[in-house]
């Protein structure tokens, strides 16, 4: 570690000892406001880093002060760098990094929000986690903000959307309540005929106050709350808060539970890739190949409920472990059911691929270019779909991820093809990851005891490569060792800006297919 | 196109004649209160409040209530006198929240510290058959055998939005059932709604309840619709339940409820179905 210390010290031009491990690939740099955005140019370009979350913390009642924390992974030396900058509760504003690095414009936004810090050059500065209707001071993340009760409505004109001029063009509005089953959000076209102009979002709709509920429960019930985060990723909400725990309470999860966990996850993986890839079929009216993949999405979910009681995988991650064991006959039932799997869900792609109505429909539609992803700071599949490479559990190996071979599926059409590809690959390199999993899963305990107490005034990052993409939760602990602060990141909350950028061009009638391609969690981003 | 067709005759029909009655591994937790010894060791391990441990003098009280339970089992594992057990029953709906609580009094000795069981409490509010009769009447000779639904998500981690279109795959097939899936509340007979009603969804819910044609039936899914579930009750960002919005008529716990209690439910709320608690606390 000492040599990636001096590494990073060295490509930040800052004292080696100015840099610290907090723990095992995660260091931790103390600056100044003045030096966050010199520190992020030296953090992307001397080492290739990328923003993992942007968030703030009250600690005022301990030193008097707020802090800014950006989170950057550094694939290159495997590890996390947090630069955490104080604010001065007296002048409670910091400058934003946004102009240079997009992928701070939501993050740091909701930064102002929540805690009332202001935003010193941002190019943007408009609430986005708040609608219009709260009231100014309503900082929710403060420490001094009650938790309980309403807050009052504020009566007026609200938002209004970029205008458009010229002869047929006009917007259409729609949601929050949408015509499918899904969750809510508003979109706002703006149109000339069926082609697209512009696309403005309005999310936050399910914003339920998940971080400041955190901090109201015991930290051994907040692994219920993260499995509740967004209900398709919740092994790897469960896991990121897990790992975060662990990682605190400086335990390691048994060898037995790191193998579970790295199944847990994949059939979380496969599951909605397959249920994704069946609704890319449903978008375009293909409805043979819809019911297939509804089908087989079915199958695993019902695979699920035989292996661990419960479709969804609910209850199966343990903090310290993992609730549920795979027992030989378990294994069994599971291997034999992936092998059918297979053949069908490999007949499901063929079907779709040499469709010519289903490839007219998502080739070339939807394209969010290289440049547009990496700027952003797109991460997940719509990143590797884009010619983005990324992903957490070769670049930050979490569980038994670092004894497991895999390969980290790569596309660069950009466009929802693309994205199905993507999806389709990495559901073969789940079944590899699997198999190697029901080969050598090892004897041990399912889980490690975990202290009564949690240490005072901690903190750790937790993270997990997830279906869509990474998870991460940072959790800090008070001076009794409660959770003071939970930040929780889903891959959505940095992905939602990107749609805005691959619609345009496009017909309305492609959204549903293009929105699907991504198919980001409106309950993760908003929480 | 001729391996389309091979295929869909070979693959046959998926959809199970009955989807009801599977009973699973995990449904809802039930309590023995000829065991339990209200040591009131489960009320602080559950993460939702659905047990509610109280205490006055020489009288305890224990309740627990399907209303915000998320079948996570914590209650379960942490029982030591094994009182508290798990009923493969997942097919529940109630008429009211009440109706899925159930509240047990013991005689309490504070020298000894031992309590007996004394006796389970009236629910109160209406019976599980009174309200049943009162939604006929309102929908009587209304629906037949035809239901649209709108699904509106309030605030739902997306958990019940999965399981409600699972409803729709080829295995349970509920368009057999008369039901159908609308666009717009303005076709819809009945609002199937989830999550725990956040702020910012509250005027949208209401104006989505205005914009439905009566007897505009609503039915509240999952823990989050029930009583605001993990989530929590009147917090700053959720209202907590369904009820605390628009009229609620009929209830499906679950975290998530699978699509055959999903089912069940809107078989319920046409009056086709008759509501099961499955409490089984002290009955």
């Amino acid at each position: 570690m000492t040599t990636v210390i001096s590494t990073v010290s060295a490509a930040l031009g800052v004292a080696p000892d100015r840099v610290r491990e907090l723990h095992p690939g995660e260091l931790v740099v103390e600056a100044s406001l003045a030096e966050l955005l010199p520190v992020a140019d030296r953090v992307v370009s001397e080492l290739g880093g990328r923003l993992a979350t942007l968030f703030a913390t009250d600690d005022r009642e301990g030193t008097g002060q707020f802090h800014v924390h950006h989170v950057w992974s550094l694939p290159a030396v495997r590890t996390f760098l947090r630069v955490s900058a104080p604010v001065d509760a007296g002048q409670p504003s910091f400058p934003s990094i946004a102009a240079t690095y997009p992928a701070a414009n939501w993050l740091e936004r909701e930064v102002m929000d929540m805690f009332g810090l202001a935003l010193e050059d941002h190019p943007n500065p408009v609430r986005v986690a708040l609608h219009d209707d709260w009231p100014d001071g309503a900082w929710a993340l403060r420490k001094d903000f009650p938790a309980d009760g309403a807050v009052p409505r504020v009566e007026g004109d609200f938002h209004p959307f970029r205008p458009v001029t010229g002869e047929g063009v006009f917007q259409v509005p729609v949601g929050p309540v949408h015509a499918g089953i899904i969750e809510p959000g508003h979109f706002r076209f703006g149109v000339a005929g069926e082609p697209v102009l512009y696309l403005q979002l309005r999310l936050f709709y399910v914003h339920k106050g998940i971080e400041k509920r955190f901090e109201r429960i015991p930290w051994g019930h907040g692994l219920f709350l993260a499995e509740s985060i967004s209900g398709d990723t919740t092994v790897g909400h469960a896991l990121a808060y897990a790992h975060a725990i662990e990682r605190l309470a400086g335990v390691e999860a048994p060898p037995r539970a790191r193998a579970l966990r790295v199944a847990l996850l994949e059939l979380e993986r496969l599951y909605n890739h397959t249920a994704d890839i069946g609704a890319l079929a449903t978008d375009v009216a293909f409805v043979v190949a819809a019911s297939r993949g509804q089908a087989l999405r079915e199958g695993l979910v019902r695979l699920q409920d035989r292996l661990f009681g419960t479709r969804l995988l609910r209850g199966t991650v343990a903090l310290g472990g993992v609730r549920r064991d795979l027992s030989s006959e378990g294994r069994e039932m599971l291997r034999r059911h992936l092998h059918v799997f297979e053949k069908e869900f490999d007949s499901l792609i063929e079907l779709l691929i040499d469709a010519g109505t289903f490839t007219d429909r998502v080739d070339g539609t939807g394209i969010l270019t290289h440049q547009a992803a990496r700027d952003l700071g797109v991460v997940g599949i719509a990143a590797r779909a884009s010619g983005v490479d990324g992903d957490f559990r070769r670049d930050h190996p979490h569980d038994a991820y670092a004894e497991m071979r895999f390969d980290v599926p790569i596309e660069d059409g950009g466009d929802v093809r693309a994205r199905l590809m993507v999806r389709a690959r990495e559901v073969e390199q789940s079944l590899v990851i699997l198999h190697q999993v029901l080969d050598t899963v090892p004897d041990s305990p399912l889980v490690v005891p975990l202290p009564e107490q949690l240490p005072p005034w901690s903190s750790a990052l937790g993270w997990a490569e997830a279906w869509r993409g990474p998870c991460t939760h940072w959790v800090a602990t008070d001076e009794r060792g409660n959770l003071a602060r939970v930040k929780v990141t889903d891959p959505s909350l940095l992905n939602w800006p990107a749609l805005v950028h691959a619609v345009p061009g496009n017909i309305i009638p492609d959204f549903p297919v293009i929105n699907k391609s991504f198919n980001l969690s409106y309950s993760g981003n908003d929480r | 196109m001729l391996s389309i067709i091979t295929k869909s005759l070979k693959t046959g029909s998926l959809t199970e004649a009955n989807p009801f009655g599977t009973q699973p591994a995990f449904g809802f937790p039930v309590i023995d209160f000829g065991r339990c010894t209200a040591c009131d060791e489960c009320a602080p391990v559950c993460p939702t409040g659905a047990i509610r441990a109280a205490a006055s003098g020489s009288e305890k009280t224990l309740s627990l209530s399907y209303a915000s339970c998320i079948q996570c089992r914590a209650c379960v594992e942490q029982c030591t006198e094994q009182a508290i057990g798990i009923s493969h029953d997942v097919e529940v709906a109630a008429y009211s929240r009440d109706q899925l609580a159930r509240t047990a009094s013991f005689a309490f000795d504070p020298e000894s510290g031992r309590a007996t069981f004394a006796r389970v409490e009236t629910q109160p509010g209406p019976t599980v058959a009174e309200s049943a009769g009162r939604l006929r009447d309102r929908i009587r000779g209304r629906l037949g055998r035809s239901l649209h639904v709108r699904q509106v998500d309030a605030g739902s981690c997306n958990g019940c939005e999965m399981e409600i279109a699972a409803t729709t795959n080829p295995f349970y097939d509920l368009e057999r059932y008369g039901i159908h899936f609308v666009a717009s509340p303005r076709h819809a007979d009945l609002l199937l709604v989830t999550g725990p009603v956040t702020r910012n969804m509250e005027i949208a819910l209401r104006r989505t309840y205005e914009a439905t044609p009566e007897p505009r039936i609503v039915v509240a899914v999952g823990a989050c619709g029930c009583s605001g579930g993990i989530f929590g009750e009147g917090t700053y960002a959720a209202v907590g339940g369904v009820d605390r919005v628009v009229p609620v008529d009929v209830y499906i716990p679950g975290c998530p409820p699978r699509p055959q209690a999903i089912l069940n439910g809107l078989l319920v709320a046409m009056g086709i179905r008759e509501a099961r608690i499955g409490l089984r606390i002290g009955d």
